[in-house]
């Protein structure tokens, strides 16, 4: 049985386990399906309606978003006749592989990560950047005005969140004096989260994680009444689904990072999840989760900004927030406070 | 290569934001610096096809076009046609059909917030103000049958009378309506993201907006206390107690604000009214002989008014009439050239969309891109009573 | 309500916030308000005007409901000496006209409103067709709306 072990050992390795089943990419497909219809019920619930509720009857509908994923498996993919075919084919995908991509970064126990290094902070928000470029280009390459007009809403977007997601991450290194995940996480296992300590670049991070995953009140990208629905209204079948993944994987991804650094990561190690490497993981994977459904839930809360609105508040009002946390960090850490 | 600074938009009659109409808007970056609605995609040609129809055939024609208001149009028409018939309905009928009218604008300007709150973005508000609509809808039914066309009015009346039980359910739905209101208030008007899109946004001045025309809560809104049911009471709008709501600022938030406060006003009017309807018949006593004993035995067990056989042929005397009536939306004007035939000779309808659309122009230059269905929820633009 | 200014609001303004979510939140945990049809029928009540049921027995071919018809849904067929009515269903608009003109109560209008049809020849009835009324079919659960003061519509079983 040498072979069989030889695979579950492969299989269980950080560097497999991690990227393709959890947190990685079967995870993500399970995150995704539950999330969206999550947000679906949600919001129904709110406006005094049903939402999904068909499809697997007993539980509610849950599984409406896997006959939705068929159903795009299943369109016609139409690429427009003047659309730059190499571009617009290209680059839904690899929007989505640079969503999904920093999920590497995220450790699931002190023992246990993928990604061995002592930057690893800078992973998550570093990928994530990339990702707006090739919103642009959907756009352009699509050949039609309301795509144009959506794909520089998205730079416009990337404008205004950038910057204070990147001053609000640097308060938390400057916080706990590291720019390790692992560390970061550990150091929060006397009880002190980083929400605790650092409240203003907690909420910073968070109204930039709402921009830059496109979620409401900064929909701004995909202003349906406005913009048909922005950079993704020529694409059809699965790489619509790729598109509208994207946003979702770049939620995921940011509020396992969320869970991590300002949520306390693991902690507390409380049986049963001290038993075996892989386990804290659920507890980052749980309270994810419910940062998500948070995030969704704003849905059925607000409408939508206006562009010059939403960049007025990411350079005017978030921006001053961010820098006023670094502030923060930097007296806590001249007062002398010991963190973990 | 031409250097081309302006981008045109057609955000034409396919787009989720622009509803029956073409909008060709040309834009400087997010700027509009041009603005052209371009409206007649839903003409049915309803003033010519009322010319090929019997007077009574026209009362369900002349409600179709304006969908959410339908019982507003009903009453126009049926003014009209009641002063080329020379009659008057009974007191009972008057109260009974401003009961309705009322009703019918409280459920349009539901729907006109629904629809704008989808426009900005908040579906939440859409699906509230809808499933809203519902209690409205039932207490219509229960009085007329139908629940949205109701052709309740007919000249000399209306065609049922009040059902058992109607007051107080009438009573519970305004209670209803008022507690949500305040709910609607915390979450969409008042909502601060709200506030941030509609303040300041299509601004109406007073002057301009009397120069070029505009009716019904964009009036109001925009300073100017104009509303027919003060100016020429029809109905039992003489005899009821309520305020015309007027606003200074002229800009989208006040247009929202103007009417969450009518629906306030109508649950007034509609409270007046089921306290003070008088007793007495609800249809004409001239046309109540012209029915034979067994139907007119039949129509007082049952309360549901009979016609007599003229009303196939109507045939009204030569002239002319007019009549104008607030609906939701604005006044509606009608004006009917009689011939002595039973088809009109001419038929006259001027919706209050249709002389909205012109605030349009002047309400988006100079404005953001974003801010075309904010302007468009706020004026409360329906296509298919602009293009009848 | 003559005039009253609005306050100005800035966009950071967080009582706001925290009303629209809290209202948000309240929500959650309040009653639907929606109906399942077709799992669930909704009963109008006894005057909700819906398709037409011919009395042949009655009828005195007079053409009243013909003439006053507002979409010419009904036509007079010729049956021996008399005239009765037909009626096509897609043109009509249940407004009610045809049973309120009618000087026999030939014409009744049941609270059905929901009949599919296959294809248009069913929809033209002929007066054998039209006397048989349309297919009342039993269906699954019955609920009847009311009016409530807290939920606005309440739906009791039937």
């Amino acid at each position: 049985m040498d072979i069989i072990q030889f695979l579950l050992d492969l299989l269980f390795s950080e560097a497999v386990f991690v990227p393709l089943i959890f947190p990685g990419l079967l995870t993500l497909t399970v995150v995704i399906v539950v999330i969206i219809w999550f947000e679906r019920k949600l919001a129904a619930k709110v406006q005094l309606r049903y939402g999904p509720l068909y499809v697997f009857k007993p539980l509610g509908g849950i599984v409406q978003l896997v006959a939705d994923l068929v159903k795009f498996l299943f369109a016609e993919l139409i690429v427009p006749k003047g659309a730059d075919k190499r571009a617009f084919l290209l680059s839904p995908v690899i929007l989505f592989t640079f969503s999904v991509a920093p999920v590497v970064a995220i450790p699931l126990s002190s023992g246990y990560a993928a990604v061995k290094s002592d930057l690893t902070l800078l992973i998550v928000p570093a990928l994530l950047t990339l990702a707006p470029i090739f919103v642009l280009i959907l756009g352009w390459s699509s050949d039609n005005k309301f795509s144009f007009i959506g794909g520089l809403r998205e730079g416009y977007m990337m404008m205004a969140y950038e910057t204070t997601m990147f001053v609000a991450v640097l308060a938390m290194a400057v916080t706990y004096s590291s720019l390790s995940l692992i560390d970061i996480a550990g150091k929060q296992s006397n009880g002190l989260w980083g929400i605790v300590l650092n409240p203003l670049a907690a909420f910073a991070f968070f109204v930039a994680m709402l921009m830059t995953t496109a979620r409401f009140p900064f929909d701004v990208t995909e202003a349906e009444s406005e913009i048909v629905i922005g950079p993704y209204t020529e694409y059809s079948g699965i790489y619509f689904g790729l598109c509208l993944g994207a946003s979702y994987a770049k939620l995921y991804v940011l509020s396992l990072f969320f869970a991590v650094v300002f949520l306390g990561g693991w902690n507390p190690l409380i049986w049963p999840l001290n038993l075996n490497p892989i386990l804290p993981g659920v507890a980052v994977l749980v309270k994810a989760f419910l940062v998500m459904l948070f995030c969704v839930f704003l849905r059925s809360v607000y409408p939508r900004f206006r562009i010059d609105q939403a960049l007025q508040l990411g350079w005017h009002k978030l921006l001053a927030l961010s820098v006023a946390s670094v502030v923060l960090a930097l007296v806590l850490i001249g007062l002398g406070f010991e963190v973990g | 290569m031409s250097e081309e600074r302006f981008l045109e938009l057609l955000i034409g009659p396919q787009h989720p934001g622009s509803g029956h109409m073409k909008i060709t808007a040309e834009m400087d970056g997010d700027i509009i610096v041009g603005f052209e609605p371009n409206i007649g995609y839903v003409h049915r040609a309803v003033e010519k096809i009322a010319e090929t129809k019997t007077y009574m055939q026209i009362i369900p024609l002349v409600e179709r076009p304006a969908l959410p208001d339908t019982a507003n149009h009903n009453l126009g028409y049926t003014l009209a046609l009641e002063k080329l018939l020379g009659i008057e309905a009974p007191p009972r009928a008057q109260y009974l059909r401003t009961l309705l009218a009322e009703i019918n604008r409280i459920h349009s300007h539901l729907y006109g917030i629904g629809i704008h709150g989808i426009f900005i973005g908040s579906s939440t508000m859409f699906m509230w103000a809808f499933a809203d609509r519902e209690p409205w809808m039932e207490l219509a039914q229960q009085l007329t049958g139908a629940r949205l066309t109701y052709s309740y009015m007919i000249p000399g009346g209306v065609r049922r009378n009040l059902p058992e039980g109607f007051k107080d359910n009438a009573l519970k739905a305004t209670r209803y309506m008022e507690r949500r209101l305040k709910d609607y208030d915390k979450l969409f008007v008042h909502n601060p993201v709200t506030v941030a899109r509609l303040r300041d946004v299509g601004i109406l001045k007073k002057n301009l907006a009397a120069r070029i025309g505009v009716v019904g809560p964009t009036l109001r809104a925009s300073g100017i206390s104009y509303d027919v049911r003060k100016i020429e009471p029809y109905c039992a709008y003489p005899h009821l107690d309520f305020d015309v709501v007027v606003r200074e600022e002229g800009d989208s938030h006040a247009r929202l604000l103007v009417r969450v406060e009518e629906i306030l006003q109508s649950i007034r009017i509609i409270r007046q009214v089921l306290d003070e309807v008088p007793d007495g018949p609800v249809f004409l006593e001239s046309y109540i002989k012209l029915l034979s004993p067994k139907i007119r035995e039949e129509a007082e067990k049952t309360q549901i008014m009979r016609f007599p056989a003229t009303f196939a042929a109507l045939k009204p005397p030569k002239g002319e009439a007019t009549s104008r009536v607030e609906a939701a939306r604005g006044e509606v004007f009608y004006y009917i050239v009689s011939d002595g035939s039973p088809q009109p000779y001419r038929f006259r309808m001027v919706t209050p969309s249709f002389r909205n659309v012109v605030a349009f122009k002047y309400a988006l230059l100079g404005r953001r891109l974003a801010d075309i269905p904010a302007v468009y929820g706020s004026l409360d633009y329906f296509p298919p009573e602009a293009d009848r | 309500m003559k005039g009253a200014k609005t306050k100005g609001k800035p966009v950071v303004d967080v009582t706001g916030h925290l009303q629209a979510f809290g209202t948000g939140v309240k929500y959650l945990l309040q009653p639907r308000m929606t109906v399942r049809y077709p799992e669930v029928f909704q009963d109008f009540g006894p005057n909700y005007r819906g398709m037409l049921k011919l009395y042949t027995d009655r009828c005195i071919s007079c053409t009243l409901c013909a003439r006053i018809c507002p979409s010419n849904a009904i036509k007079m067929y010729k049956t021996d000496a008399r005239k009765y009515p037909g009626i096509t269903y897609q043109r009509c608009i249940f407004c009610g006209f045809c049973a309120d003109i009618c000087p026999v109560d030939a014409l009744e209008m049941s609270g059905v409103h929901d009949v599919a049809y296959a294809g248009l020849e069913e929809q033209v009835q002929k007066p054998e067709d039209f006397s048989k009324g349309p297919p009342i079919e039993k269906p699954p659960r019955k609920v009847k709306p009311m009016i409530d003061e807290k939920r606005g519509l309440r739906y009791e079983r039937v």
